[in-house]
């Protein structure tokens, strides 16, 4: 039996195979991972569904494969005669095998002829009559969800016929094969760039290397080219004193430990920021242009940008409103652990409706975070510092935290964004310590 | 009375609820068809084209006696017995009637007599004889066709004043009867009443009958009715009508003259108006189109999503073959599969003598449209098997698109055109070319033959023409 890419999760069709972890004749169990795939912004293995002996593997490191697409083939165990028929007759055995693997052979020799035959057809009759086909045909071709003004009729007058209809379906089969193996060869454009005449020659004033772009440098740079052209911005900065909060954290800190949770900043954060999202719903919002509407979500999940060694990854903590700051605390944890070690699931990445981005840790002040489309705002965190502060008409020393909320104006207002900021900088500077203590 | 829940409702049982019916029952799904008259079959079986057919076709002997004498073959003086004639058309209808009510019961369609009237996007009332009956349901169809419109300056009251619905009932053959409107009612009734004896007068406001028909198509019609009815008077208009005694006197216009005229009846065949009225639409999500007809999409979805539309109600042409398509392509959609209504022509025939059938693109509609045709036609005068039949008035022309030899539409004036343009349609729905129908041999002698012989006139070969290349 061939194994196939399964769906891996919603609005996630393909994959690039990172890593093939078995090999032709090898025994493999249930569940055993087959391979590494990387999508989007995770790499998961894929396991195998059922015990048996590799047979044939179908895909290379490297190669981009689709949901559905066949990965592997294996002798399932039990099925002895079958397997000892295909050892007794080996040709028989690998040309069903090969048959089956690919249903859409790729076809090396002339792409670019294909190409133009089956795409750049486009049949238009002067009198609006649609192509000439059988009400036969024309069922069929609507049960299948094919354009007949696509395809290319054999017949007197252009008239279609059902062969014409399975060539035309034969060479989108090998299209789509075609354009996946030169993706898997080719980098993925990323938006604007030089055109290829323009590539600079970085060579003549020195050494250089070049290192291809993983697939997740590639998605975070269409992502970002994506937010910076398409959404309005604009960086709101404000400052949080979170002296007292800083008491709190260290007093309850050690009782966290005890329960197994760090007390982080960020918790406190996602905390506060779950809280002013309930008052300002619109923060929370993602703009449906097509249908001119604005689309709240009565949900609150919120996204925590973690620095990985392979790049930014945003998981996702779900219902950060109605978790308490325990459950904010260990989950966090979970997640940038999962994260760093890219064990994290595709579904785990999916869904915020708002983000944070605390580059405290490392270092650095205020910073203007870019957009996480279709979000409508993100809050950037710097590293908080002793600071001198004006209080009462005298100055003292505070622990200032320094903020940036970067918002969509098409859905915001500045008047709005900073009412939101001001709510989140309450929450902060009067955290109520009863929603910190541990019962 | 209790309600009744039903998981498909079918108001009209007419040839497009009925078909919608069957078809949705024959799929497992509850029917009930909800039916105002109590034989089934709507307009098309009651007052359309079943008894228009049996009147014209026992009318059309009368005019093949007279024609037989020229033949050598004289049968004297006929005799009318119109009460006979009523009896057997009615006959023909209760057995029409008949057989699709037995079809709906063996099916478990459930019957349910009495006027429907939407209360919501899922229940219909219905005004029974033993009073009111609920209906739930999940989709409902309307399917409630039709009727003649009548403008209210002709509305006198008068059942002297008829329409079609009346007319067919053949209350009397009037000694001068007007006809208002020169479309395919007017003048099929017109040629009923005239054979049958009666001075029929055409009243047309527009410069030709069978409006919309190509011109060449109309003019063996108007060649004959004007030999068979008193008079065909086009750019007229009727004024006004009134009461005369047993009479009625109707003022026309011409120009800016008026005069008055005397007729013993006056059928008004001006048009049809959709039967909605009292329905509750108000009460759904239903919406009408500018043309006051109920505005659905290729699925035939009304803007309820409960409601489908099908037949007469939705506009289009009001064709009972329409509705019977379109009754599939409902419950199709119903059923989720994805069909829609996609066909290329719906065939249109005048049953008059002779009969104009066409289907597809018109001439009419290339030249307003601006479309690049080429038209190979056939005189049947040129026919074998017209001359035998002694009907050499009749033409086969087809409409062809130039680079591809395409048959765009079909054309035939003639007797029997009505059972010749199948082959039309076929010929467009296939995507066929003119090649095709030149080389596809013919029997002979038939009519059909001017099909094959109008292909090859195309290709400047036609046998029994001299043709050249169509231009």
């Amino acid at each position: 039996m061939d194994i196939k890419l399964p769906r891996l999760a919603e609005g996630v069709e393909s994959g690039t195979v990172v890593n093939i972890l078995v090999k032709e004749g090898q025994q493999i169990k249930k569940d055993q991972p087959i391979m590494e795939l990387e999508t989007q912004k995770a790499v998961g293995s894929i396991p195998s569904p059922e015990s048996g002996t590799v047979t044939k593997i179908h895909v290379k490191e490297g190669m981009e494969v689709a949901v559905g697409q066949a990965l592997i083939a294996i002798d399932v165990e039990g099925d002895a005669v079958a397997a000892q028929s295909a050892q007794s007759n080996p040709v028989a055995a690998q040309k069903t095998v090969s048959e089956r693997a690919q249903p859409a052979p790729p076809q090396t020799e002339r792409p670019g002829a294909i190409q133009d035959q089956s795409v750049a057809h486009r049949y238009d009759a002067q009198s609006g009559a649609p192509p000439p086909a059988a009400p036969s045909i024309r069922k069929i071709a609507r049960e299948l969800g094919i354009d007949l003004t696509r395809v290319r009729g054999s017949e007197a007058g252009g008239r279609i016929v059902l062969d014409d209809l399975r060539a035309y379906i034969d060479r989108l089969q090998r299209l789509a094969f075609e354009a996946k193996a030169a993706a898997a060869e080719a980098p993925v454009d990323t938006g604007p760039r030089p055109a290829p005449g323009e590539t600079m020659d970085f060579a003549k004033w020195g050494p250089v290397r070049r290192e291809k772009m993983a697939p997740l440098r590639r998605t975070v740079s269409q992502r970002m080219v994506q937010s910076w052209t398409t959404i309005p911005k604009i960086n709101q900065f404000d400052d949080a004193d979170i002296t007292a909060l800083l008491a709190l954290r260290k007093k309850y800190a050690p009782a966290y430990e005890n329960g197994r949770a760090r007390l982080t900043l960020t918790a406190f954060v996602v905390k506060a920021v779950a809280g002013a999202l309930q008052k300002y719903p619109r923060a929370n919002s993602s703009l449906d242009e097509a249908a001119h509407e604005i689309v709240y979500k009565d949900y609150r999940h919120i996204g925590i940008a973690v620095d990985t060694e392979g790049g930014l990854i945003v998981p996702v903590l779900r219902d950060a409103d109605k978790k308490s700051l325990l459950e904010i605390s260990s989950e966090l944890h979970g997640l940038t652990e999962r994260t760093r070690a890219r064990k994290i699931a595709l579904e785990e990445l999916q869904g915020g409706s708002f983000t944070i981005s605390n580059q405290g840790s490392i270092g650095g002040a205020h910073f203007t975070p870019i957009i996480y489309a279709p979000q409508v705002a993100i809050l950037g965190i710097g590293q908080g510092a002793a600071k001198p502060v004006v209080i009462d008409g005298k100055i003292a020393a505070r622990m200032v935290l320094p903020l940036c909320l970067a918002y969509d104006h098409r859905v915001l207002d500045g008047a709005d964004a900073v009412r939101f900021l001001r709510e989140i900088i309450h929450g902060l500077e009067s955290f109520p310590e009863a929603e910190v203590k541990l019962n | 009375m209790e309600p009744i829940k039903s998981e498909i409702v079918v108001v009209g049982a007419g040839p497009g609820g009925y078909a919608a019916a069957f078809y949705a029952a024959d799929r497992g799904k509850q029917v009930a068809l909800v039916e105002l008259n109590p034989r089934l079959g709507g307009v098309c079986l009651n007052a359309g084209c079943i008894p228009s057919k049996a009147l014209l076709h026992a009318t059309a002997i009368l005019r093949e006696t007279k024609a037989s004498a020229a033949r050598g073959i004289e049968l004297g003086q006929a005799r009318i017995d119109i009460e006979k004639l009523r009896a057997w058309k009615e006959s023909i209808l209760e057995k029409l009637g008949q057989g699709i009510k037995t079809l709906a019961q063996k099916r478990g369609v459930q019957l349910v007599y009495g006027r429907g009237h939407f209360e919501g996007s899922q229940t219909l009332r219905v005004e029974t004889a033993e009073g009111q009956q609920f209906i739930n349901y999940d989709k409902a169809i309307i399917a409630v066709g039709s009727k003649p419109a009548m403008p209210s300056a002709f509305d006198l009251g008068n059942r002297r004043i008829m329409t079609s619905t009346e007319a067919l009932e053949i209350p009397e053959v009037p000694r001068d009867l007007l006809v208002v409107g020169g479309g395919y009612i007017g003048m099929e009734l017109g040629t009923v009443y005239a054979t049958l004896g009666s001075n029929v007068v055409v009243l047309e406001a527009l410069p030709s009958i069978l409006t919309g028909v190509d011109a060449d198509l109309a003019r063996p019609v108007t060649r004959a009715a004007q030999k068979l009815f008193k008079e065909i008077r086009l750019n007229t208009k009727v004024v006004k009508m009134a009461t005369a005694g047993k009479q009625i006197k109707v003022t026309t216009q011409v120009g800016d003259e008026q005069r008055d005229e005397i007729y013993d009846r006056v059928l008004v065949s001006v048009g049809r108006a959709p039967n909605y009225i009292d329905l509750g639409l108000e009460n759904t999500r239903v919406i009408k189109d500018d043309k006051s007809f109920i505005k659905c999409n290729a699925q035939q979805q009304t803007d309820d999503p409960n409601i489908y539309a099908i037949g007469d109600v939705n506009g289009g042409a009001l064709l009972a073959h329409r509705a019977t398509r379109e009754a599939r392509i409902a419950v199709e959609a119903m059923f989720g599969e994805p069909s829609a209504f996609e066909n290329i022509v719906i065939p249109a025939v005048v049953y008059t003598d002779p009969e104009v059938a066409w289907c597809g693109l018109t001439e009419t509609e290339a030249k307003q449209k601006g479309v690049e045709i080429k038209v190979a036609k056939f005189l049947w005068g040129a026919s074998g098997r017209a001359l035998t039949l002694d009907r050499p008035d009749g033409l086969t022309k087809l409409i062809i698109e130039p680079e591809t030899e395409r048959i765009l539409g079909v054309g035939i004036a003639g007797a029997g055109a009505g059972e010749l343009i199948s082959e039309g349609v076929l010929a467009v729905e296939m995507g066929a070319t003119a090649r095709d129908i030149a080389e596809s041999v013919h029997p002979h002698p038939t009519l059909s033959e001017t099909l094959m012989e109008a292909a090859e006139s195309f290709y400047g070969t036609a046998t029994h023409a001299l043709s050249k290349p169509a231009a």
